[in-house]
């Protein structure tokens, strides 16, 4: 038996999704988010577990978690601030917020602090351009974007560590 | 049968065909980059658009089946600018370095985009580009070319039975590529490079030797194994470049295996032997084909003579062996060689799920319709006169002569006293007989290197010489 990389709580919660769907291949994107939740991110031995669970071949595993931007596959910080860069955040000045928050944190866009404090990453369209621009902050929307409220959110977020 | 109308020509179709195979029926060619007859359909390089009655939008025809009463048109001005658009947007990344690309002469992209594309280009950002990979022995990756239309990686999951190639990431910033940059692990992989639309999977055996125009192509059959597929060779100047498969939904549907896509090396290797040549003490001189014939002769009537025939050979050898036996040697012993281990057809099966079969010589039940019995263990008698075509595998001779007639590379001629020069399978015509009993052409593709000779005249000569003059 290969060494286990993901926790009981993890199959339970798998066997209780198993019902709701048809086909067990739909299990790939509810799996991929609980590992996620369980490391933050997704290394390849956890992908290969979950491809060897659901019982597909890894590359379809690998083919979907690239696929989608919200699955990582690299470590990311305490804090990930995903900031919309689409039309209408763009509109908006989505740009000029990039390139504040890259040098506010000192880091490119799809980069991690040193102190591991923040990541910073561009999203498609996050469906909220009713208050654009837009960002998520680990699970949460942060609306209503300017310059001052970007600085304020991160400052906040550094008091609070 | 049911009816549909395709360009104004009404044809009939079987139900669940498509509508590029209906197409073809009335002369309207569909061009396609996604769609393979031999893999499943997925409609997502939208080149194929044709125009169906009643249907609101352009459809895609490699996913459309046709149906009874459907009228289509192929070549309206709707299709016409829809695959003038496909055309535009395949080529937005695609690089213009056709005239150093391999694929070019044969290449779908460059076909379809001189007959349905627009000869100018709207698009004037920078094209994206990526690293070459580096995918083994046989495939050499060049990412930049390719249009994504993921053949590869239905043909490694569907054919293959391997999911090696991957589509990471999505939209312009898609990778084909294999898991973690690993090398291919199939032994299919020749057919990644056929199948690909563009020079996107290049053969390394093949990779900047020759252009594909220059090459001319001989339909045969391989000599791999019992399996028999059908394939083309490609040769300029007497040289082979590059084996292909050939379509035969009976034994190999599209594809053949890398064995056999790449056996044709020994064909042309420089150790071959092509003069007839003798042992003299340890080293080996070339002799005249009189002096070898007459002493072939005199050995050949003697007793104690074993007739050693390679299931590599075709029918038509075997046959004559058989008969000028009966004037040359009439006591002989007559047995077959090819593969240890296999030495009946009852012993023969696929040797994986896809094509090979454990016979490594392709006239195996050929040898047992003729019924010659096979040889087990090793070949002890006074005189050995080995027939082979340049594939089967010799078995340990103890005689006090040997002689080797057919193809032999340098390395193997220690077993021999005297070699006569024959014709490998690329060199000859002749039938085979596969593991179905199918019997098939070998079509010659070559000319004979050096003074080789076909086995029938060397054994027509050796009968009618007397004292090393030919005589009728």
């Amino acid at each position: 038996m290969k060494e286990k990389h993901l926790s009981e709580k993890f199959y339970q919660a798998m066997k209780q999704k198993e019902s709701r769907y048809p086909d067990r291949k739909a299990l790939i994107l509810p799996a991929l988010h609980q590992a996620q939740a369980e490391y933050g991110w997704l290394p390849k031995e956890v992908l290969a577990e979950i491809a060897e669970y659901i019982g597909v071949h890894e590359a379809q595993i690998r083919e979907v978690a690239s696929f989608y931007t919200m699955y990582n596959l690299k470590p990311v910080g305490k804090m990930h601030l995903k900031l919309c860069t689409n039309v209408a955040c763009c509109l908006r000045g989505a740009d000029e917020l990039m390139e504040y928050a890259e040098k506010k944190l000192g880091v490119k866009c799809g980069e991690t602090t040193p102190d591991g404090a923040f990541t910073l990453s561009e999203e498609e369209c996050l469906g909220a351009c009713t208050t654009a621009p837009v960002m998520m902050a680990n699970d949460d929307y942060v609306e209503n974007l300017d310059i001052n409220s970007l600085n304020h959110f991160i400052e906040k977020v550094k008091h609070e560590r | 049968m049911p009816k549909c109308t395709i360009d104004g020509k009404e044809v009939e179709f079987k139900a669940g065909e498509n509508l590029v195979t209906v197409a073809k029926r009335v002369g309207a060619e569909i061009p396609v980059f996604c769609y393979h007859p031999g893999l499943s359909v997925v409609a997502q390089c939208r080149m194929c658009y044709v125009e169906v009655e009643k249907m609101p939008k352009l459809q895609t025809a490699c996913s459309t089946l046709a149906a009874e009463g459907m009228v289509v048109k192929t070549q309206s001005e709707a299709v016409k600018k829809g695959r003038a658009g496909t055309m535009e947007f395949l080529l937005l990344n695609h690089p213009l370095d056709c005239p150093i690309c391999d694929k070019a002469g044969e290449c779908d992209l460059q076909d379809n985009s001189f007959g349905h594309g627009s000869e100018f280009m709207r698009h004037s950002e920078e094209r994206r580009t990526y690293v070459d990979v580096d995918m083994g022995p046989v495939i050499q990756k060049n990412m930049n070319r390719c249009i994504h239309c993921t053949r590869c990686i239905r043909f490694g999951e569907e054919v293959a039975g391997i999911h090696e190639m991957v589509a990471i990431k999505r939209g312009n910033n898609i990778d084909i590529t294999t898991i973690d940059g690993k090398q291919l692990k199939t032994e299919y992989a020749g057919n990644y490079s056929d199948i690909c639309p563009t020079g996107s999977l290049t053969l390394k055996d093949f990779r900047f030797k020759k252009r594909a125009w220059m090459l001319k192509k001989t339909a045969t059959i391989c000599e791999g194994c019992s399996k028999g597929c059908n394939m083309e060779v490609q040769q300029e100047g007497n040289v082979v470049y590059r084996c292909v498969p050939r379509e035969n939904l009976e034994i190999n549907k599209y594809w053949m295996c890398d064995e056999g896509r790449f056996n044709y090396h020994y064909v042309q290797d420089p150790s071959r032997i092509v003069s007839p040549m003798k042992r003299s003490g340890d080293s080996w001189l070339v002799s005249p084909w009189e002096e070898l014939l007459v002493n072939f002769r005199t050995d050949s009537a003697g007793t104690g003579v074993m007739l050693l025939i390679g299931t590599d050979l075709t029918l038509e050898e075997m046959k004559a062996i058989q008969e000028t036996a009966k004037a040359l040697s009439p006591r002989a012993a007559i047995l077959s060689f090819g593969t240890p281990g296999v030495e009946s057809t009852t012993q023969d099966g696929p040797r994986d799920q896809i094509l090979k079969m454990k016979s490594k010589t392709s006239n195996l039940k050929g040898a047992e319709m003729l019924g010659i019995q096979p040889l087990l263990g090793a070949a002890k008698s006074d005189v050995v006169l080995v027939f082979r075509g340049g594939r089967a595998e010799l078995p340990r001779i103890e005689a006090k002569k040997a002689y080797g007639v057919g193809v032999f590379l340098e390395k193997e001629r220690n077993h021999f006293h005297a070699i006569l020069p024959g014709l490998s399978f690329l060199e000859k015509e002749g039938t085979v007989v596969n593991h179905q009993g199918k019997e098939q052409s070998l079509k010659r593709a070559l000319l004979p290197r050096g003074k080789s000779k076909a086995i029938g005249e060397i054994l027509m000569l050796a009968l009618h010489q007397r004292n090393g003059e030919v005589t009728a």
